[in-house]
Formats: structure tokens, C-alpha cells, sequence
């Protein structure tokens, strides 16, 4: 809101300058965002403006005497408000729900959508230009002048907070306001010249034509204050703040009224501030006040009584304020408080009378006798007035305490040591594990968002019936393409494989540890009978898995000079060489490769990783389509995995193996063997673990080799090398080269392989 | 003739050990070696000598000779491995290196870990918890009023009615009371979200890191006292920490901290816009309700939460003047952290 300096301080009674106000102010909880050099467009006023930020919970603070009251609080001193009562002949007249004085009858038909109606009407006014001074200080608000009469009702919502509206009475037929509900597809013309289609969720301002404004919101074209108006009819009402607020979100339709009403505006202003109004109209529009103001309510708005316990101010702010101290810190806000002595306390109750204030003097200790010593209060009792609706708690007086003393004024401690030692969980250390091993393999940690678009899907080359395509969709995404909550971590790297090339940067290599959501499966079992029918199944929230999502293009490596291609980049055996590392470092075994098809990868260079039988993820070249998609020239590399697998078999601990004592023998097998899925390197590796027997230590690829000529079309040789080894004693070359012999034996009679002599 | 052999000697060792260059070297071993050399002229001399000297002396030039070559060889090779006689023994040292690059961490989660490193040296377990909740857990457990324009700041994504992205850590609070009993001593770092169109210094995405602290006795001035500790540890020991009232729902009193500019120490700068301070965050005191609402005693325990955003801090600590920048995959962007 913006806070012109001068008119601010015609309340309060300080010198102080608009930086010190602007200080004090934010400090105390109403932000002052910036001080504004301002000066009116006709050049013949200056002023400086605060501009604060209002929180929600303190309406009261949007309005110049809210801002002055509050001022005064926190520097303690006098708040003046200005004059706002109607001549004491004038007494309001009242009623519940239905009122007629002279031409004039208000009507409510929703009392909880409008507790009260307040109305006053003004003749004989002659609408014009407002006067100068009251004009500049609108502009100063942020508020075009536009009428004496109008500028009236508007300066009153500034200074007190209490919306008004001004109708021509006129207009209005037979003066008649009622207060109620839209019809279905009744629609209104409202100020700003824009039809409104309304429904019954909206409170309406209506004669019986029809409305005339909508309520707490915008007043209606029709009913206007104009030019040749001669009788007002002010308004001042109360309105449903949740019901004003959903009105105005609905349109959208957000006006300074609306503002307010949404942030509870006390109930209790609408008579001074009826009253302000008129004395301002009167003053700057001439015409006189007809009868007494009319005030429509069933409620009391009575002032809320709370207890605030001494002690428990202390334990929660850690202060050591006296019951005396916290009294005045409240009384400055302009609350009523009293002192409450328990029956335990001894003698007080005679001594003081139960909660009766100490007179002044007493307290402060009057010439010539000495300060009444006051016993600490067990409870203070507060009264809140209503522009206070924030207050209704204990808790809340203690931050009134708290910001009135001053948050700096609270001294700084540390909370007593926790009984445990912190530690991360298993969890936690696992993840940072990954990141670690993928860091330190060259590949660049990276975010992207979660969102994603139903093109990414069909990006990355998913088929109609993919479960990736099941996605959570939001209801008013940033922007069409995303609107879904992303179920894989493919179309973000595959984008950032592509942004990075067009930026001409060919070697990528980086890796996201994010989550992917997975909707809910509908709850189980079936509605029962009683159920009505399309009543949809609850659904639970989807379920988050953390996923390591990795893309590699080009070198990994420093500097590739020289080296020849299959060295310096990654290819499909780098990323798996980063995944069995990966493996490792979590302590897995049971890690088993399988060739399997993946929409996104190439059909013979892509894997899954199983581990402990699980499925963990897949990895592999980036399919031919997919790089088409995305603009890669260059094969790329991918691999997503389940995090959430991984961990649940993972060991955060190795296990030590002393390292053994005996020689080993090593002995180098070559097969030759059709180029095919049955002679696969694992299907080898363990067809010679099978037949070797406990000696046998370890079994390694160490070449492939292919040459049509020399092995035959369509076969290739592998090059195995053993390492054998006997826990006790050293083998002797015989007992090596006779698992040898059933080694190479199991292979040709089992795997038709072809063993070559070296 | 045996004084005049070892006086030759000695001459040709220190010679030969004063060459510098293999040429100086080869010259020398001329002089003293060669076929017109020195030695061989003495050797000459022999058949000058009595038959009965000549064996004991043409030993002794023979041995003289055998020592001097063998330092020859020797002075060879030092010269030799001094100079690296041929090309393919020399690198050239100013190439790049050729090692697998080692990446380091995102800025924004080295920023968050840094800070969670502090809370656990406090005493404080790591908790998460989902992205998307409910909108129990969102606003309801955290005493937002229903239809309220406290709402209104969150710029909530709604999956569903009652199925939200989390526009705040806090939701994590209520989660983690909901399954222990107090002593309640958390961090919870993690990706929120919020209706935001992305520019320079918006984001849609964002991370925050939340603290919840709940046991008997623990008061506002604690709260104080260990955000100061947290900017300590971040920040340096030179660093103030300002408190100032503010508001949310789930937290009474309120405040929004701010610690002194890192950049200027408070006197104001273009990075604080002239203030002294850094929004940091919001903090307060559990409000009762909230504790209420998962079944504590409100009169036994008190908490406090705060709430750090991690986006500005880490802008601010790398010199980062665009937030997309967190966010890009850009491996220019990647590989300078």
C-alpha cells in the first residue's frame, strides 16, 4: 500500500523522518519496500511516499490510521485519529435484517455473506472537482481523483480501511438495497464498463430491477455517482471476506475493496466511517445528511477477551520480561489489559481487588511515597478490539509482545544438545555414493525440471500403450508443454543433449539424480454397492522414485589428442563400464546384463540391468529415431536407473577378503565360435566357471577378435584368461592343464567351440 | 716412468671430467686415447725401458687405460642423458594431459549440502518427503485458513482438488511429527514448485532446505541463536543475522531473517540493493495448532522451523546472475563447478 509520509502523520505524534518511520515500521512487521520521491502532476505538492507490503493475516494495516496506530505502538507515542462520529441527534437506527427510513429501506436476505449494512444519505450535493489538498493526496495513494463526492468515499477507504461505495439514490429504485445472492445467469454492468456473468456463489448490491453492485467488489454503471447526482446513498458494509474472495478470483476481478474485505475488515467501522465520509462531502460538495444513518445487522461484534500466561510469554520467546513489562508492551498496541491474580497468590486479591488495574501513581511510585511493589500476575487479561481479528489466541498476544519489545531486544541462545549424534541415512549416503562415482567419472551433475510435455513422449519414440505415457497432469501448467509430471528422465537429457550441440558443443557427458512420479494405481477392490455410480476411486499420491539418469557424447577426457577414437570417447562399453562401477561401489552383486529392447535405444546395443534378478534400469546407444528427434549426429549414450532398486540390494559397507597366499596359475583359452546370441562373452565366461570347479579364481575377456578369412564368415574368437588357484597349496602344472582339459572338452561338446592353439 | 704415467692420469681424469659437451668429450679422448695419444706415445717409450721394468709398466698402462675408458664411457652417458640425444625420448610437457575429467558438483546442491553439513554438526537428521502431496499435508496440517490469501502467495500447482506440487518444504514437518514423538530434530532439503513463468529470476522449480526443531524448552531466542550459528557457518563468523516480524500460518511469532551483506559487510551494496542485508529466509515458532494437529502436548513442547531458499544464496556465492542457469544441462555451464 503506499503510505504517503505527510498524511501519515497527521495521526501520530513524532518527528520522526520517513527512513527512521520506514525502519520502525519494518522492524514491526509492516515492511516498507521503498520510499517514494513523489510530486503531483499539476507540480504543487511533494511528499514522500512509503511503499509497504501488507502480510495477510493484517488487514488492519491497510489503511493510514492502521499504519499510524501501529506506528505509534512501536515508537510509543500518541496516536490521534481523526474525528469520525455523527452529530449526536443523528443516533443510528437499527434492525436485523430489514430497515425503511423515509425513502430509504436496506434489506438483507444473506446475513452471513453481509453481517451488517450500514447507510447514510446525503442531499443537495453539488458534484465537482474535489478540493486540492485532498486530491493530492489521493494521487500521493495511487488513486485518480475523479469527483468530490466519489474522491470522498475513497479517501475514507484509504484512511480508515473501510470500503464505501456512493450510489445515486436516484437511481436506485425506490431506494430500496438488498443485499443477496446471485440468480443463475443473472449478469450486471459494473464500472469499469465490463459485463458480469454472475452465480449464486456471488453476493450482489441489487434494487429490485436487478443488481446494482457487486458486493464488497466493483459498484455497478448504472447507479454511479455522476455529474448531475444530487442525492447519495453511502454505503458501508461488512462483507464475507471467503465469499468475496472467491467472487474475485472467479472473475478475476481484484479491486481495492475486494482487497480489504478478503483481509476482514472491522465490522465496527462502518458507522464512523459513514460518518467520516459524509462530514467530507458535506465539506467539499455542500448538501446535508437526511435522517439518521441506517444500520442493517443481527451480530454484536463484540470485543474477544484472552489470557496470556507471563511465564509461558518467557518459555516461548526466551525472554525475562515482568507481567508488567508484557502489560505495557500490549497497552501500546492500544489493547485492554488487566492483571489476574490466582487464589494462590496470598493476599493479593485483598490488597488489589481481583484484576482491577493499579492506578497510575501507584505504580509509578507518586511524590513522597514509594513505588508499589506489584506481585508478578498469574495471567494478563486481554481485551482486543475488532480491527484486530488476528488476535484470538494466547500465542498471538506473545508475538504482539514480541514485536512490540523488539525482535532485537530478544537475546540469542542455543537450544540444548540433542541426545543423538546425526548421522545421514543409509539412504542418503547411498545417493551421495552415486553422485560421487558419477562425478568422479567425468560426468557433470545436472537439474532439470519435472514437468514435461506429451511431445517428449513421442520424442523419445515411446509406443501408444508405454507406461511412461500414464502421467499425472497439472491443471494450469506455466505452459502447454509442461503439463505433465515427468515418468522418465530421458526427454531431459536427450534435451540437453541437443541444446548442448547446438551450441556447437559435441563432447557431453552429464547425469541427473532426480525424481520420477508414477500415478497411483486406482485404490483396490471395488466401489460397494451402496456407492454412487462414476463417483471416482480415491486416489492415493503417485509414487516418487529416484531415478540416475546419465547421457554421454564424444570424450569424457580431458584432452583426446592423438588418441584414436574408440580411446577418447565413450561408447556403449564406457557407459557400461560406469554402471558395473557404479554397481560395485554400492556393494552389489548378483549384477547381471541382458540384451533387451527399450523404445528410446538402438535394438542390438541396448541392455538391462538386473540385479539380484530385479530390473534396475536400461542403458545403451540412443536409437537411430530418438537421435533424428533431437538433432544428435553423433551416437549418444543413455542409461536410467532406479535408484530405489539399486539401494534396497546395495551394501553400504564392503566386506574384507584377506588376499590369498598361493600362487596362481594363469593359463589363456582362445574359442573360436559362431558370432551369435547363444556364444555371448557371459555365456562362455560361464560355461568355463561351470566346468572348472573351485580352482578356477577368476575367467576374464581379454581380446575379441573377427576375421572372416582366417576364423570362418560369422564367427569370432574370444580370448579367455584363467586364473586358478588352490586356497591350501600351489596346483602343479598337470592338475592345471586337466581342468584345462575338461574345460576345453565341456566347451566343444557343449558350445561347438573351436579351441585355438597359441 | 711409472711417476710420469700416473701424472698423465690424473691429468686426463680431471679432463675428461671437465668436458661439458660430447664433443669437448671426443676431443679429449683423442688427446689422451687416441691412436696418436698420449698413452699410446708413453706406451712407445717402452721399448726404451730395461726388459726387466717393461712387464710391471705395461701394466700399469694398461690399466691406466682400461680406467680411463671406463670414465669415458661413463662421462658419455651423462652427457648423453643430459642432452636426450634423440627425438623420440623428449615430450613435449605443454601438451594437455589426457585424464578422464573428474566433474564436480551442481552449484545448487553443493550449496545445499554445505548447509546441510551444518544442521548435522547441530544435531540434525536429514528427513524427506514427497514432491507431491495432499493438501492435508500442504496447508491444512500447517493451519492455513481455508479460502485464505495466504494462499495466494504460494501459487500453488494443482494435480487435483486434494493432489498438489508442494510449494514449500514445510510440508515435510508434518510428515516427520506425524511418525515420532519429540525430541523432533530435522533438515529437509528438496525441490518445490511454484506457478511461476521462468525468467532471469523466476523459476517454476526451486529448492528450499527446511529445519523443524521440537523438545521441551526451546524458545525464540534459540531459534535466533542457531540461525545466527547456521549464517556463522556459511558465512564466516563476522556475520550479523537480522530478525524481523512477518507471517506464516504455521509459525508464530514470525520472522523473516536476513543476515548482513557478504559482499559489503552491511554497508550496502549494489548486490544487497543498498540495504546491508540478504533475505535469507523465513523462521518462527511452531504455531500450537500445528503441533496440536499431530498430536503433541502444545503445552509441554515448543519448535521452531525455518526455512531457506537455496537458488539466491547460491547466485549469490558463484556470481550467478540468471536462475536458468541452474537448470540449462549446458555442459559450458557444468564444467566450471
Amino acid at each position: 500500500m503506499r503510505v504517503p509520509y505527510g498524511w501519515l502523520m497527521e495521526y501520530i505524534d513524532t518527528d520522526a523522518s520517513p527512513e527512521e518511520l520506514a525502519h520502525v515500521l519494518t522492524m514491526g512487521g509492516l515492511e516498507v519496500e521503498e520510499i517514494e520521491d513523489w510530486t503531483s502532476e499539476d507540480g504543487q505538492a511533494s511528499d514522500k511516499v512509503l511503499i509497504t507490503s501488507v502480510t495477510s493475516n493484517r488487514g488492519d494495516l491497510l489503511s493510514m490510521i492502521g499504519v499510524a496506530r501501529h506506528a505509534a505502538a512501536l515508537l510509543d507515542v500518541e496516536f490521534t485519529p481523526p474525528e469520525m462520529s455523527l452529530p449526536a441527534t443523528d443516533e443510528p437506527i437499527r434492525a436485523d435484517d430489514d430497515l425503511t427510513e423515509g425513502d430509504t429501506r436496506v434489506q438483507i436476505l444473506d446475513l452471513e455473506g453481509c453481517p451488517r449494512y450500514s447507510a447514510l444519505r446525503v442531499t443537495g450535493v453539488d458534484v465537482g472537482p474535489s478540493p486540492e489538498w485532498l486530491a493530492h493526496r489521493l494521487e500521493a495513494a495511487g488513486i485518480r481523483p475523479i469527483s468530490n463526492v466519489v474522491d470522498a468515499t475513497n479517501y475514507v477507504v484509504w484512511e480508515t480501511g473501510q470500503p464505501l461505495h456512493a450510489f445515486d439514490h436516484r437511481l436506485l429504485i425506490d431506494g430500496h438495497i438488498i443485499v443477496r445472492r446471485a440468480e443463475p445467469g443473472e449478469r450486471m454492468l459494473t464500472i469499469d464498463d465490463q459485463w458480469r456473468y454472475l452465480t449464486p456463489d456471488d453476493l450482489v448490491i441489487c434494487d429490485p430491477k436487478g443488481p446494482v453492485a457487486l458486493a464488497g467488489i466493483m459498484g455497478g454503471l448504472d447507479s454511479e455517482v455522476r455529474k448531475l447526482t444530487k442525492d447519495v446513498l453511502l454505503e458501508s458494509a461488512h462483507f464475507n471476506p471467503t465469499l468475496i474472495r472467491r467472487t474475485s478470483q472467479r472473475l478475476p476481478l481484484s479491486t481495492e475493496a475486494s482487497y480489504r474485505f478478503e483481509r476482514y475488515v472491522d465490522p465496527n467501522l462502518t458507522l464512523p466511517a459513514l460518518a467520516r465520509a459524509a462530514q467530507l462531502i458535506l465539506d467539499s460538495a455542500g448538501g446535508e445528511i437526511v435522517g439518521p444513518a441506517l444500520d442493517v445487522r443481527t451480530e454484536e461484534f463484540e470485543l474477544r477477551a484472552i489470557t496470556m500466561r507471563p511465564d509461558r510469554c518467557n518459555a516461548v520467546l526466551g525472554t525475562d520480561l515482568s507481567g508488567q513489562e508484557m502489560e505495557e508492551l500490549l497497552k501500546r498496541l492500544g489493547l485492554e489489559v488487566r492483571m489476574q491474580y490466582g487464589l494462590s497468590v496470598r493476599g493479593v486479591e485483598t490488597y488489589l481487588g481481583g484484576g482491577v488495574p493499579v492506578a497510575e501513581e501507584d505504580r509509578e511510585g507518586a511524590p513522597g511515597r514509594p513505588a508499589v511493589k506489584l506481585p508478578e500476575p498469574d495471567a494478563l487479561l486481554v481485551t482486543v478490539p475488532t480491527h484486530r481479528p488476528d488476535l484470538e489466541r494466547e500465542i498471538d498476544l506473545i508475538e504482539e509482545v514480541a514485536i512490540v519489545h523488539g525482535y532485537d531486544s530478544i537475546p540469542m541462545t542455543l537450544p540444548r544438545a540433542g541426545n543423538a549424534a546425526a548421522v545421514l541415512t543409509r539412504e542418503q549416503k547411498l545417493e551421495r555414493r552415486v553422485r560421487e562415482v558419477m562425478r568422479a567419472a567425468g560426468v557433470c551433475e545436472s537439474l532439470s525440471f519435472s514437468m514435461m510435455g506429451q511431445h517428449d513422449l513421442d520424442s523419445i519414440g515411446l509406443p501408444e500403450d508405454a507406461p511412461e505415457r500414464s502421467a499425472l497432469r497439472l491443471r494450469d501448467p506455466v505452459s502447454a508443454h509442461e503439463d505433465l509430471m515427468r515418468t522418465t528422465l530421458l526427454p531431459s537429457l536427450f534435451d540437453a543433449a541437443r541444446d548442448n550441440v547446438r551450441q556447437r558443443v559435441q563432447d557431453v557427458a552429464l547425469f541427473e539424480v532426480s525424481r520420477v512420479f508414477l500415478p497411483a494405481p486406482p485404490a483396490e477392490g471395488k466401489p460397494s454397492a451402496g456407492e454412487e455410480e462414476g463417483a471416482q476411486a480415491p486416489r492415493g499420491l503417485p509414487e516418487e522414485r529416484r531415478r540416475l539418469g546419465a547421457i554421454v557424447m564424444g570424450s569424457v577426457m580431458t584432452s583426446g589428442w592423438n588418441l584414436p577414437a574408440e580411446v577418447a570417447e565413450a561408447d556403449f562399453y564406457w557407459l557400461k563400464g560406469l554402471v558395473e562401477q557404479l554397481c560395485r561401489s554400492l556393494g552389489l552383486d548378483e549384477v547381471v546384463f541382458e540384451r533387451a529392447r527399450h523404445p528410446s535405444l538402438h535394438p542390438g546395443r541396448s541392455a538391462q540391468l538386473l540385479v539380484s534378478g530385479e530390473y534396475a534400469g536400461a542403458l545403451g546407444e540412443v536409437a537411430p529415431e530418438v537421435r533424428d528427434a533431437y538433432d544428435l549426429q553423433h551416437p549418444a549414450y543413455v542409461m536410467e536407473l532406479d535408484l530405489e532398486v539399486l539401494f534396497q540390494h546395495a551394501q553400504l559397507q564392503a566386506h574384507y577378503e584377506p588376499v590369498p597366499r598361493m600362487p596362481a596359475a594363469l593359463r589363456d583359452l582362445a574359442l573360436v565360435v559362431p558370432d551369435d546370441e547363444e556364444h555371448d562373452a557371459s555365456t562362455l565366461t560361464t560355461a568355463v566357471e561351470q566346468a572348472a570347479g573351485d580352482e578356477l579364481a577368476s575367467v576374464e575377456v581379454f581380446d575379441v577378435y573377427e576375421d572372416p578369412e582366417r576364423l570362418g564368415a560369422g564367427n569370432k574368437q574370444i580370448a579367455l584368461r584363467l586364473t586358478f588357484r588352490h586356497p591350501e597349496r600351489t596346483l602343479t602344472d598337470d592338475e592345471v592343464d586337466a581342468l584345462m582339459r575338461t574345460i576345453t572338452q565341456r566347451l566343444e561338446r557343449d558350445l561347438s567351440a573351436r579351441v585355438r592353439d597359441w | 716412468m711409472e711417476e710420469s704415467i700416473r701424472q698423465l692420469s690424473d691429468q686426463a681424469r680431471a679432463a675428461l671430467e671437465a668436458a661439458t659437451t660430447e664433443e669437448e668429450l671426443e676431443a679429449e679422448r683423442r688427446r689422451f686415447l687416441g691412436r696418436k695419444g698420449l698413452l699410446r706415445e708413453i706406451r712407445q717409450g717402452l721399448k726404451d725401458l730395461p726388459e726387466e721394468d717393461r712387464p710391471a709398466v705395461g701394466k700399469l698402462i694398461n690399466q691406466t687405460t682400461r680406467q680411463l675408458e671406463a670414465l669415458l664411457e661413463q662421462r658419455r652417458q651423462k652427457l648423453a642423458s643430459g642432452k636426450a640425444a634423440f627425438p623420440e625420448d623428449r615430450l613435449d610437457v605443454t601438451l594437455p594431459g589426457r585424464a578422464p575429467l573428474i566433474a564436480g558438483k551442481h552449484p545448487l546442491l553443493a550449496t545445499m549440502e554445505d548447509m546441510i553439513e551444518i544442521f548435522l554438526g547441530l544435531g540434525y537428521l536429514v528427513a524427506e518427503g514427497p514432491e507431491i502431496e495432499d493438501y492435508y499435508h500442504a496447508f491444512e496440517a500447517l493451519n492455513y485458513p481455508e479460502d485464505h490469501p495466504a494462499m495466494d502467495e504460494q501459487m500453488t500447482f494443482y494435480v487435483e482438488d486434494d493432489v498438489l506440487l508442494r510449494s514449500q518444504t514445510s510440508t515435510v514437518q508434518i510428515r516427520v511429527m506425524e511418525k515420532q514423538e519429540p525430541p523432533v530434530r530435522v533438515v529437509v532439503p528438496g525441490r518445490c514448485y511454484r506457478r511461476d513463468t521462468v525468467d532471469a529470476t523466476h523459476c517454476h522449480t526451486f529448492y528450499q532446505l527446511e529445519g523443524l526443531l521440537v523438545d521441551e524448552g526451546i524458545t525464540f531466542a534459540d531459534l535466533k541463536g542457531t540461525l545466527q550459528a547456521f549464517a556463522e557457518g556459511m558465512f564466516g563468523p563476522e556475520v550479523r543475522v537480522r530478525f524481523r516480524p512477518d507471517f506464516f500460518p504455521f509459525t508464530e511469532p514470525s520472522a523473516e531473517f536476513a543476515v548482513s551483506c557478504f559482499i559489503c559487510g552491511g554497508v550496502g551494496c549494489r548486490v544487497c540493493s543498498g540495504t546491508g542485508w540478504l533475505e535469507l529466509g523465513g523462521a518462527g515458532m511452531v504455531d500450537p495448532n500445528v503441533l496440536a494437529g499431530v498430536g503433541y502436548d502444545t503445552e509441554r513442547y515448543t519448535g521452531f522451523a525455518f526455512g531457506v531458499g537455496i537458488e539466491r544464496f547460491a547466485m549469490l556465492r558463484y556470481g550467478i546472475k540468471d536462475i536458468r542457469v541452474f537448470y540449462s544441462g549446458d555442459m559450458r555451464v557444468l564444467t566450471q563447478f
